[in-house]
């Protein structure tokens, strides 16, 4: 087992070699590029910048010169912001993305999976219908309505909870963004979890399980629940790329000083190698993510082999 | 031991109230052995699936089952969990889907012991380990720590019916315990319960398409159709006489183990009815060679005959004084 995830850690560099490739190219098709906008630069400026950034050199050698640094751990400096790396920047925002999207993660896992429970085994209940419905909502409402309104009603209304910024990450003001962050991956777990439960009762093992008499709770519990979860596992991966693209949103409805706004404010400004440093780090995340769902994958369902 | 008295089982569909069970009637009595058999479709399954409080939600059963005259039917599922395993057991058909994927096979058997006989998981684990050993499971130590699907069909199935046997029931029920298995497997299994019938004095109803199955272990017969028992009585008249003109059909239809086959097999003609859309009268009589006016019109009541049970009007091999009110 861990041997098979050192494997697999060291399959994810084939793939983050190509989204890196991917990525470095075409962001440079994009028209303009970091110094353009500012008209008060004059071209003879302009173009000592773009020469001390290395901007004047052919493309394949910028690219080569780039992928040599980020195999030393450097993601180079960032073109807009002076005077700071992007490993710096990322160092600064990482760790309150990260808080945001595992607390909201967790807290999918954490109230999705009950929900879905108690709608599966009460099918077709008032419970069930309310669940689904709720779901259908959470689904549907993009986290740029449900966080104003989030904040609207807890925030100023019943004047509860701050309604933006961080504060080093006190739990106060991390509710209102990661509850805006987890609302649709709550509705998705609890999808996934209501139906391949209700499906799972009808197994066949589930039936020998209460033909020996065992009480409903332990079939559902004992039997039923991991199998059940395999899908709701299979969802981590996504979840994890969701979780990084809400969290954009969601770090700039609540003024969280997250990595988000940097790929905002990278793209816009044409800040290449700030852009790329964030689609490196969140491509990593979204790979190691699903490592993580493939692990606990085996670990419920003796049947994976890691081979 | 089990008295099933008329049995009803009938499911809410999108299509109405469709019966599949009608009354069905049997007892079993203490160390003997029942065989059920009848096409696909004719009930089997549900019938005994209703016995244990085993239905799916939809489905709605009456009439009474009394093990050792305790009542089964319409206990809640809380009350039945004390008769389910411990009293009265049953084993299914495909050995693999019917074991949790997830569970070490000692657990699955020991979970029965800890739930019954209020054994400790690892006092249960050991006497896992003598079941295993008891249904003839080579080095059942180590598959005592593998899971389902490690093992072969046959071994699976000798769990499940380890596990069955771990409370030593009074009665087993078995639905077809050996259709998916290869035939050398499926001789030891048939031979296993036979032994365990036989040194446990445990009753066993048996579910097979097999009528050999039916000559070498069971001491009666009932024969299913369309829902509905139409021939019941000793095995070794059932097979040698039938009275009803389907068991006589499937006599001819199944190739036969015990005695060696002159003639070629005959299918029998046409489909088994839907159940959503039974023909009147003898639900039979569209594919009955001898099913006469009265065959259309009414239905056959079970009557007895000689030692056993037939619902015919015109049975076959009957004697005059027996003979059905048509000729
Ligand atoms: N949930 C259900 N809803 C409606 N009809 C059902 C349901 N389950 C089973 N049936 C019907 O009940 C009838 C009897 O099925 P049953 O499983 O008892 O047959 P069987 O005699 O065991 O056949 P086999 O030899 O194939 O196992 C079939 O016609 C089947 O279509
Ligand atoms: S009642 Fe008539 S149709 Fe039915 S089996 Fe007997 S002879 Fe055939
Ligand atoms: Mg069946």
């Amino acid at each position: 087992m861990f041997r098979y995830a050192v494997r697999r850690c060291v399959g994810m560099l084939p793939t983050l070699f190509v989204i890196v490739t991917l990525a470095f190219f075409v962001i440079r098709l994009a028209p303009g590029g970091p110094f353009d906008e500012e008209q008060t630069l004059p071209p003879e400026v302009k173009a000592n910048l773009e020469a001390a950034y290395g901007l004047d050199r052919p493309l394949h050698e910028q690219y080569l010169r780039y992928v040599a640094g980020l195999l030393r751990g450097d993601f180079g400096p960032s073109f807009r912001m002076r005077d700071v790396g992007v490993s710096e920047l990322i160092a600064r925002g990482l760790p309150v993305s990260l808080t945001l999207g595992v607390s909201a993660l967790l807290l999918a896992l954490l109230v999705g999976i009950p929900l879905g429970v108690l709608a599966a085994l009460r099918e077709r209940s008032i419970t069930d219908h309310g669940v689904t419905l709720l779901s259908s909502l959470a689904i549907a409402l993009p986290a740029f309505v449900s966080g104003p309104l989030l904040a609207l009603v807890f925030g100023l209304y019943l004047d509860v909870l701050p309604v933006a910024g961080w504060e080093s990450g006190q739990p106060r003001y991390l509710v209102l963004p990661v509850v805006t962050l987890a609302l649709p991956m709550i509705a998705y777990v609890a999808r996934l979890t209501r139906g391949s439960l209700i499906e799972v009762m009808r197994a066949s093992f589930v039936r020998t399980a209460r033909a020996k008499g065992i009480p409903e709770s332990q079939v559902i519990r004992r039997h039923a629940l991991r199998p059940a979860l395999l899908p709701v596992v299979s969802y981590l991966g996504p979840a994890a790329a969701f979780a990084v693209t809400g969290s954009l949103v969601v770090e700039t409805v609540f003024g969280l000083p997250g990595t988000g706004r940097y790929l905002v404010q990278g793209a816009i400004n044409r800040d290449y190698t700030l852009v790329m440093g964030m689609i490196v780090v969140y491509g990593s995340l979204t790979l190691l993510c699903n490592l993580l769902a493939d692990l606990i994958y085996g670990w419920l369902d003796p049947r994976v082999r890691y081979e | 031991m089990l008295e099933i008295a008329d049995l009803e089982v009938a499911f809410e569909t999108r299509m109405g109230h469709v019966k599949v069970v009608s009354d069905f009637s049997l007892s079993v009595a203490r160390g003997e052995c029942v065989g059920i058999v009848g096409e696909s479709g004719a009930g089997k399954t549900q019938a005994l699936l209703a016995v244990m409080g085993l239905l799916p939600r939809g489905a709605r059963v009456s009439g009474s089952a009394r093990l050792q005259g305790e009542e089964l039917l319409g206990r809640g599922a809380g009350a039945l969990d004390e008769f389910r395993g411990a009293r009265i057991a049953m084993i299914f058909q495909d050995p693999l889907t019917a074991l949790t994927p997830h569970m070490r096979v000692g657990d699955q058997i020991a979970e029965v012991l800890v739930r019954h006989r209020r054994l400790s998981w690892s006092a249960g684990r050991e006497r896992a380990l003598e079941l295993l050993r008891a249904v003839h499971i080579a080095d059942a130590e180590r598959r005592l720590r593998q899971y389902p699907h490690e093992l072969s069909g046959g071994m699976r199935q000798r769990v499940m019916i380890a596990m069955a046997l771990a409370c030593e029931p009074d009665v087993l029920i078995a639905d077809e315990p050996t259709t998916a298995l290869d035939v050398t497997v499926q001789a030891q299994i048939l031979a296993l319960l036979a032994e365990l019938k036989r040194t446990r004095g445990m009753s066993l109803v048996l579910v097979t398409h097999d009528l050999g199955v039916i000559a070498g272990l069971a001491d009666r017969v009932a024969v299913m159709y369309a829902g509905r028992l139409v021939e019941q009585g000793t095995a070794r008249a059932v097979l040698k006489a039938p009275r009803h003109p389907y068991t006589r059909a499937l006599l001819d239809s199944m190739p036969r183990l015990d005695v060696p086959s002159s003639e070629p097999l005959r299918a029998i003609r046409g489909q088994p009815p839907d159940p959503r859309a039974l023909p009147a009268g003898c639900a039979f009589h569209p594919r009955c060679d001898l099913a006469a006016d009265l065959c259309r019109s009414a239905r056959p009541r079970l009557r007895p005959t000689g030692d056993g049970m037939v619902a015919c009007h015109r049975p076959l091999g009957a004697a005059a004084g027996e003979e059905g009110p048509t000729s």
